[in-house]
């Protein structure tokens, strides 16, 4: 058999931010509570209608651009008709003929090389109750009911499952540098269908795509990929590829593999059309133009930035870019001034450290940017050694004081040339005859005599003023 | 009769989870004919075409999009008071398998 | 109470009656009516006076259609479906009244869920018209027409997606008018197509339904497509001055030499109609005639019945029996919830509903529904054409009085005249329409109806309240002649 090569697509649901659902005004907000965050319209009650979310539209749009693709010149809702007891409305208000987004393009870093992946729309949708099941019975909680919802579906354009991941890791850091969506993977606010299906390499026809739908953890894409990439491909081994089917699959955690749900031919008509409650609206230009303004530089473009003009490296960079956070306290550093490795080497090490220690946010550490200039200028002064520098951040977080406050009074060094003067020639009249050992050859002797200037001071002497005049002192 | 056949209105009805009796399933395949031939009738209009859809009684209206403010929610009791079947804050139903 | 709402109001005020004794005659009377008529699905015996203000409507009694949600009151759709749902919250136009004093008194039978034109198909039995019991009131208002007719109260809601006001209006003898979309808020009204689906008044006069309107109308934060009218005040605007005002008919409904062996009450009904035109010229109104391709015209209820049946069988997905509604007993969710649907709606809405899916399967969708979206714009761009020209277009109501209640009712019919259903257009494009009585055909009422342009309600309403001074049905109790 020729080598096979696989196509996947990306169906990612995610739940996003906001004060009140997409259509209704009820809080959106996860509750272990059920059904307190509720309006009549989340249950379908006979008259209710949906009235959109401004804020919604807003950071849809915001992730349209973000992801570069075309948006309409009006925007409307179609109803998406199926029955399921998490439905209630009996529909679900979504975008099929009008999405926010068309025909976007990204690059994503799989293992630091650049790979372009296709989207095919981004649309707005409304999220269903969730269910849960007991013996012989289920209940329906309706806090999720109508939580905005941005689903993303990519072309057919990965290979691997590595690759998906990567994607999906991409999305949902470019979400976070949106600050559109907590994007939680452990709180089910990440959902994927993962469409697979294989070919010869040097084939242009398509095999049969199997969609395997609600995979809710990166692990499980990665999972569902790879078992759906070797059942297929060790059918089409044995001559048997017939049954691979144009089909819906589901992933079973526990037995860590795909279920068959249903094929092709029992596939629900959905009946789209649009949702007339809600009128058609126009999108402005200067609304776009607006939206793009809030927009912020996203990791990838941050990463290549501090690579290529602050020489940093490709690890030290990703770190940074990890959270958009620590990346900008980490620009608002090399706004102030700071040496870009300088403000690096302090992010990822002591700052990082003390933030994930401590369990805290960057932006509620005491050590702002601007303090964490004073440290670093003096130490670049020569004011204090970087070893004291280390002992100065943890006493200005923990005593929530200036930085300078800790230089004047203790830490700060002896760097006045009389002053030291008058204590090296004190050490020396006490060591007359380490003196004469040292000008008879003993030079080693040198280091005895500054070891005593730092005991004498508690290490506060200026060690080069205090060579200097050792030196002077001793040969002249 | 051509297209529509008895069958066909019955599975419509079963996918909107609705019975229907024999004498009902034929007053359907009545009324599909007669919309059938309108709809024979329109497509000879002249022009048709070519004309956008109308989907809302009005389309030149400007309206204001909600701001995000959130409501208090409805009570439980409002929620569940109509429900055939409770369990605690939540509705009930018979177990529901994928 | 069988008195307009300024005269009630004068009374009110002048303390020469009370609230009390109105709410007391409008509860007798409605007894009266249901023993009679079976205009009711629920009497409010418990409904409560209100203080006497400046608002118009302020402790006088009103009717609402059975398909508003009214919190605390139950609210059925007239449907088995909902035959036990008590909502918790108030349609806002419900809401708005009560805001000003009104006092609901009963809840009036409908076609179910407003899908019918007969006032037959309620989970409760056929509406009788009471100017003879032997027809129908038409639907889908067929309770709130009947009870205003037979003088219960001054006014009652309905709703409009067809003809639901407009058409039982004319069958009770009595006005119906549904404003411009959006002009009343839709929130709390059970929803059958939500694209023609409009709130109105069933009245006596134009003068109350103008007063009434007022009282309601205005943007919604619950509905996003109502509109701000706070520039229009429709009761102010009714000065009789019509001279210079244009209007227009459609030579292919009002010639009776278009009809092929035409039954007398229609012969009469045209004469009539005929009468009524020359009133509107003595008022100084110029009436035309105008020709609509009879292709488009003979279209008009294909384009309603695929458009209402669509987006009414998405809209009642929510009829499952789980969060309201009659439980099915099946202990299979999905058994549980068919058989709450199959026994809840009645043949004519399920028939309905195989034809609204059938049209918007997908392989279908271009074919039915939006040939039917197509032919709507195109009726409405007609219509709007005529309306730069015109203020309006007056026709006559139906092909002549109430029909009787023997033979089948509401199946879709290769002959329906073009004449019986010419008043959806009014829904398709949104536009305000107005019925009024404009005489009888073998004793029993006809109406006539008067369409103008979207936003210009004021302009309509004054043309029908001119003409309606120049006759003399103004205020017409029912009475039975049969």
């Amino acid at each position: 058999m020729k080598k096979q090569i696989a196509v996947i697509g990306l169906e990612m649901h995610c739940e996003l931010k906001s004060n009140s659902k997409v259509f209704s005004g009820a809080k959106n907000s996860y509750s272990e509570t059920p059904n307190v965050n509720i309006s009549a319209i989340d249950m379908a009650f006979p008259g209710t209608l949906p009235v959109v979310n401004k804020k919604c539209i807003k950071d849809a749009l915001k992730i349209s651009l973000a992801l570069n693709c075309k948006q309409p010149e009006y925007m409307y809702f179609d109803r998406k008709n199926y029955y399921y007891p998490d439905l209630p409305k009996g529909y679900q208000i979504t975008q099929m003929d009008s999405p926010v987004g068309v025909d976007g393009k990204i690059e994503i870093e799989v293992n630091d090389k650049l790979v372009p992946i296709y989207i095919h729309d981004v649309h707005l949708e409304e999220d269903t109750a969730s269910l849960d099941h007991y013996f012989d019975t289920s209940t329906i909680d309706y806090n999720r009911a109508g939580v905005p919802l941005l689903e993303l579906v990519t072309e057919p354009c990965m290979h691997t499952a590595e690759e998906a991941v990567a994607f999906l890791e991409h999305i949902i850091n470019v979400y976070k540098y949106l600050d559109v969506s907590d994007a939680d993977t452990k709180k089910g606010q990440v959902r994927c269908d993962v469409n697979v299906s294989i070919m010869d390499e040097d084939s242009e026809d398509f095999g049969t795509k199997v969609e395997v739908k609600n995979v809710n953890s990166l692990g499980g894409v990665f999972n569902t990929i790879n078992y759906e990439i070797k059942r297929q491909t060790e059918l089409k081994e044995a001559g048997r590829y017939n049954e691979v089917e144009q089909e819906t699959r589901r992933w079973d955690e526990e037995t860590q593999s795909t279920i068959r749900m249903r094929s092709k031919v029992d596939a629900i008509d959905y009946k789209y059309f649009v949702e007339p409650n809600l009128p058609k609206f126009k999108i402005s230009n200067e609304w776009l133009k607006e939206i793009k303004l809030e927009i912020p530089k996203l990791h990838l473009e941050r990463k290549y930035n501090y690579i290529n003009n602050y020489g940093l490296s490709s690890y030290d960079a990703g770190v940074l870019v990890k959270d958009k956070v620590i990346s900008d306290y980490f620009e608002e550093c090399i706004d102030l001034g700071i040496d870009a490795k300088t403000s690096a080497n302090w992010i990822t090490t002591q700052i990082l450290g003390y933030i994930n220690n401590n369990d805290i946010n960057i932006s509620d550490l005491y050590l702002t940017p601007k303090r964490l200039k004073d440290l670093t200028d003096s130490v670049n002064k020569g004011d204090i050694s970087s070893k004291q520098a280390k002992e100065i951040f943890n006493k200005v977080i923990e005593e929530k004081k200036e930085v300078k406050d800790f230089i004047t009074k203790d830490n700060a060094q002896i760097s006045d040339r009389t002053e030291l003067e008058i204590i090296i020639d004190e050490i020396l009249s006490n060591n007359t005859s380490q003196i004469e050992e040292y000008k008879n050859g003993k030079t080693n002797l040198f280091d005895y005599f500054v070891g005593q200037v730092m005991k004498n001071t508690r290490g506060k002497a200026n060690p080069v003023l205090t060579k200097e005049i050792l030196t002077d002192r001793l040969n002249g | 009769m051509g297209k529509f056949t008895k069958e066909m209105v019955d599975d419509l009805a079963d996918k909107l989870l609705i019975g229907l009796t024999e004498e009902e399933n034929k007053m359907v395949l009545d009324e599909f004919e007669i919309i059938d031939k309108t709809i024979d009738m329109i497509n000879e209009i002249d022009g048709i075409k070519n004309i956008e859809p109308m989907t809302h009684a009005l389309d030149d209206f400007e309206f204001v999009l909600r701001e995000d403010i959130a409501k208090e929610s409805i009570s439980v009791e409002d929620a569940l008071r109509n429900a055939g079947a409770t369990e605690g804050r939540e509705i009930e139903v018979p177990k529901v398998v994928d | 109470m069988n008195k307009s709402i300024k005269e009630l109001h004068e009374l009110l005020i002048n303390n020469e009656i009370t609230s009390e004794e109105l709410i007391k005659e409008s509860l007798e009377k409605s007894e009266i009516v249901q023993e009679k008529y079976n205009a009711f699905v629920t009497i409010c015996h418990d409904a409560k006076s209100s203080a006497i203000t400046d608002e118009l409507i302020s402790g006088i009694p009103f009717g609402v259609k059975d398909n508003f949600s009214t919190k605390g009151v139950l609210s059925t759709g007239s449907s088995n479906t909902l035959n036990n749902y008590v909502p918790f919250f108030n349609a806002t136009v419900i809401e708005r009244l009560f805001n000003k004093g009104a006092v609901m008194v009963n809840k009036t039978v409908l076609d179910e869920f407003g899908m019918g034109g007969t006032g037959t198909t309620g989970h409760t039995g056929t509406v009788l018209n009471p100017w003879d019991k032997t027809r129908m009131c038409a639907g889908s208002s067929a309770g709130s027409a009947c009870a205003v007719a037979a003088g219960v109260y001054p006014y009652a809601l309905g709703s409009d997606t067809g003809d639901s006001i407009r058409k039982p209006a004319a069958y009770c003898g009595i006005v119906g008018y549904k404003p411009t979309y959006g002009m009343l808020s839709r929130y709390g009204l059970f929803p059958f197509a939500s694209s023609m689906d409009h709130v109105g008044v069933l009245s006596r006069s134009v003068e109350d339904a103008a007063i009434v309107v007022d009282a309601m109308k205005g943007i919604d934060e619950n509905d996003m497509t109502t509109w701000d009218s706070s520039h229009i005040n429709l009761t102010e605007s009714l000065t009789g001055d019509v001279k210079c005002k244009k209007l227009f008919y459609i030579k292919e409904l009002c010639d009776i030499n278009n009809y092929d062996n035409p039954s007398d009450e229609l012969k009469l009904h045209l004469e009539n109609f005929n009468k009524t035109l020359e009133l509107c010229k003595d008022l100084g109104v110029e009436v035309k005639e105008e020709s609509v391709d009879q292709k488009v015209l003979n279209a008009i209820d294909s384009v309603y019945v695929v458009l209402s049946c669509a987006e009414a069988t998405s809209n009642m997905s929510n009829l499952t029996g789980i969060i309201f509604g009659p439980r099915g007993n099946s202990t299979n969710i999905t058994e549980m919830m068919k058989e709450h649907r199959t026994k809840g709606f009645s043949p004519l809405i399920k028939r309905r509903f195989v034809i609204g899916s059938y049209v918007l399967q997908s392989e279908n969708q271009d074919r039915y529904f939006k040939n039917a979206q197509k032919l709507r714009r195109l009726i409405v761009d007609i219509m709007k054409k005529f309306f730069k020209e015109y203020d309006g277009l007056i026709l006559p109501v139906g092909t002549g009085p109430a029909k009787t209640l023997v033979g089948e009712a509401d199946k879709l019919d290769n002959n329906t005249s073009a004449l019986d259903e010419h008043l959806q257009i009014g829904n398709f494009g949104g536009f305000p329409s107005i019925t009024i009585p404009n005489g009888f055909v073998n004793n029993l009422p006809v109406g006539v109806n008067i369409t103008g342009n979207c936003y210009d309600d004021a302009n309509v309403l004054n043309i029908a309240y001119a003409l309606e001074s120049k006759m003399s049905y103004k205020g017409q109790i029912a009475k039975e002649v049969k």
